[in-house]
């Protein structure tokens, strides 16, 4: 069978993603960013076991406030702070703003770059690769963390839709962080202090300080997804509620989609244009 | 009524080609046109030979001026890389993969399904004997075998333009000799190469026309045996990496030209006046067995600075 090319000679655009993707999934998980990754989401499930295994020895629950706080809330705040909060977006700074700058610090880019495809179509290859890895290891944790947690003081039949939720929210977390990072990447000679800085400086500030600003964070509709209640218990938090404008899911959700799509393409834009010269 | 033949078209052409890395000049108003056959690249290290070749593989952009390949701009047409084969010098790979994967993966990027990506790169694989490596993987390769990769990788989708960046380097006498025969098949086969090298004597058993580039200008374009005999002056200084660095030193003191002999670690450097017959040798030695395995060949770039210190008095 002859090569797949479209009218110009060149692969198809997806099927040129969809390619680079095969090629760079394998090289993606035995990176040394995978035992990164492996802690990062391992954090969280040894924190659960943990919880558990003091549950099981008789010992009381968590509490805030005196108040015990339940298998599924507790779950909530872990997926809230540990996973949505932390965990997915430094995964999307350090596999994000990476995308094209292995390559290029590999000095491999030059077999990508010499091929007859769209160098946009590298960008979303690897962006592609870089979700299906990330994804294959959180969700899996995701899912062992709310069986660990939430069977003691919750029901899993009534609180199942919401762990599907949670996925989904989890994996568009990546999505969009792990889009926001790659244009950093792209764009920028050091994204990977852009991005921390983004991610734990103007995020976590922003969010915290009432106003439009917020609007200007990925987490601010990340949170508008979240299906648990927040525990309300401290007063920093009841003050935090009474400046919550969260918005409608349907806004977020578009938010998100257009955040995510519009920095891939500006990021295939920037990778298609620029030049990236190779140290000796 | 006359008629004239008409020149071939030239297969890469730049018209007042520049390029600056911020205050570096890597390559200065470069004028060239390269006629189809095969064309050898000829300057010492950091002469503009690599800026060169990246330029009309469109991987940098030009500062200034023009570049045309096969007829069309390069910079941003993805679509001409079907008809070009690039080896770069860079020693860089996916080592976890194996040298059939890395190069039927490529292919595939090239619009080629599995089983004719799998079978285009096994051939290429036979052509630089690499079929019984190609299920190992690339991290447990000697360089030579990575070096042959590469051409594999940039042969196997039969293009029409080939664009070697010091294919040579690296190789064993054996690989060596078989690279340059494969490089003159090339040619012969009616389809064109751009070969850089910073060793005379490599060029020349490629082919007859150079460029010879030196502090990012072309000085010289045309026959290799016009520079032949200015290089014949200065002596020729050859590294080679060997088992038996002592007992390969003692067989090719046998002949006189070798010129001085200086070991190191595992390593012996030679000083010939002779290149080519000293190659020669070098090779016969190396397929006989005589002097142990020999794992390396390299030529350091003196030979050509004290030509090109020469040319541009």
């Amino acid at each position: 069978m002859g090569p797949r090319t479209g009218l110009d000679g060149r692969t198809p655009f997806w099927t040129a993603a969809v390619r680079v993707f095969d090629l760079s999934l394998g090289e993606m998980l035995w990176s040394r960013r995978t035992i990164l990754l492996l802690l990062l989401v391992g954090a969280p499930v040894v924190l659960a076991i943990a919880i558990r295994l003091l549950q099981a020895f008789g010992l009381p629950g968590m509490q805030v406030q005196g108040v015990r706080v339940a298998g599924p809330d507790l779950f909530g705040v872990i997926i809230w702070v540990l996973f949505i909060r932390f965990v997915v977006p430094v995964l999307g700074v350090f596999y994000g703003t990476a995308l094209i700058a292995d390559e290029v610090d590999d000095r491999t880019i030059t077999y990508l770059f010499t091929r007859p495809i769209p160098r946009g179509a590298v960008l979303v290859g690897k962006y592609l690769a870089y979700l299906a890895c990330t994804a294959l290891i959180t969700l899996p944790a995701v899912a062992v963390v709310y069986f660990v947690i939430v069977p003691p003081g919750g029901s899993i039949a009534a609180t199942f839709p919401k762990l599907v939720v949670d996925l989904g929210l989890i994996a568009a977390g990546l999505a969009v962080y792990g889009s926001l990072f790659a244009f950093i990447g792209a764009w920028l000679n050091r994204p990977l202090i852009v991005g921390l800085v983004f991610a734990f400086g103007w995020e976590p500030i922003v969010m915290a300080v009432p106003g439009y600003l917020r609007h200007l964070t990925i987490a601010y509709y990340l949170q508008a997804l979240v299906p648990q209640a927040m525990p309300q218990d401290s007063t920093v938090s009841l003050l935090q509620s009474l400046f919550r404008d969260l918005p409608t899911p349907a806004t977020s959700l578009v938010s998100l989609a257009v955040i995510g799509v519009g920095f891939l393409i500006l990021a295939a834009r920037v990778v298609s244009s620029r030049e990236y010269v190779l140290e000796p | 009524m006359s008629t004239t033949a008409a020149a071939p078209a030239a297969v890469i052409q730049t018209e007042r080609l520049s390029k600056w890395y911020g205050q570096v000049i890597g390559l200065n108003d470069v004028t060239v046109a390269v006629p189809p056959g095969v064309t050898g690249l000829l300057g010492p290290n950091g002469a503009g030979k690599s800026t060169f070749l990246k330029l009309i593989t469109g991987q940098l952009r030009p500062s200034q001026g023009t570049v045309r390949v096969l007829g069309e701009p390069i910079w941003n047409r993805p679509a001409l890389f079907r008809r070009i084969g690039f080896c770069p010098e860079q020693d860089a790979f996916y080592d976890r993969m194996t040298g059939l994967d890395w190069v039927a993966a490529l292919l595939r990027l090239n619009g080629l399904d599995e089983p004719a990506s799998r079978e285009a790169a096994a051939r290429a694989l036979e052509v630089v004997q690499l079929t019984d490596a190609a299920g190992r993987k690339i991290g447990g390769y000697s360089k030579g075998m990575r070096q042959r990769l590469k051409l594999a990788q940039a042969i196997a989708h039969d293009p029409e333009l080939l664009v070697l960046d010091e294919p040579l380097s690296g190789l064993d006498p054996i690989a060596r000799r078989h690279a340059i025969r494969l490089i003159r098949d090339w040619g012969r086969n009616g389809r064109s190469l751009i070969v850089s090298s910073h060793v005379l004597h490599e060029v020349e058993m490629m082919t007859s026309d150079i460029l010879l580039i030196n502090n990012g200008r072309i000085l010289a374009e045309g026959n290799v045996h016009q520079i032949r005999d200015l290089i014949d002056e200065h002596p020729h200084t050859v590294h080679i990496r060997a088992d038996q660095p002592r007992g390969l030193a003692r067989l090719l003191l046998a002949a006189d030209d070798v010129l001085s002999l200086k070991f190191g670690d595992g390593s012996v450097t030679v000083e010939t006046a002779k290149p080519d017959v000293f190659y020669g040798r070098l090779t016969a030695l190396a397929a006989s067995g005589e002097a142990g395995p020999i794992h390396e060949v390299t030529s350091p770039d003196d030979n050509l600075q004290a030509v090109f210190r020469y040319l541009v008095k």
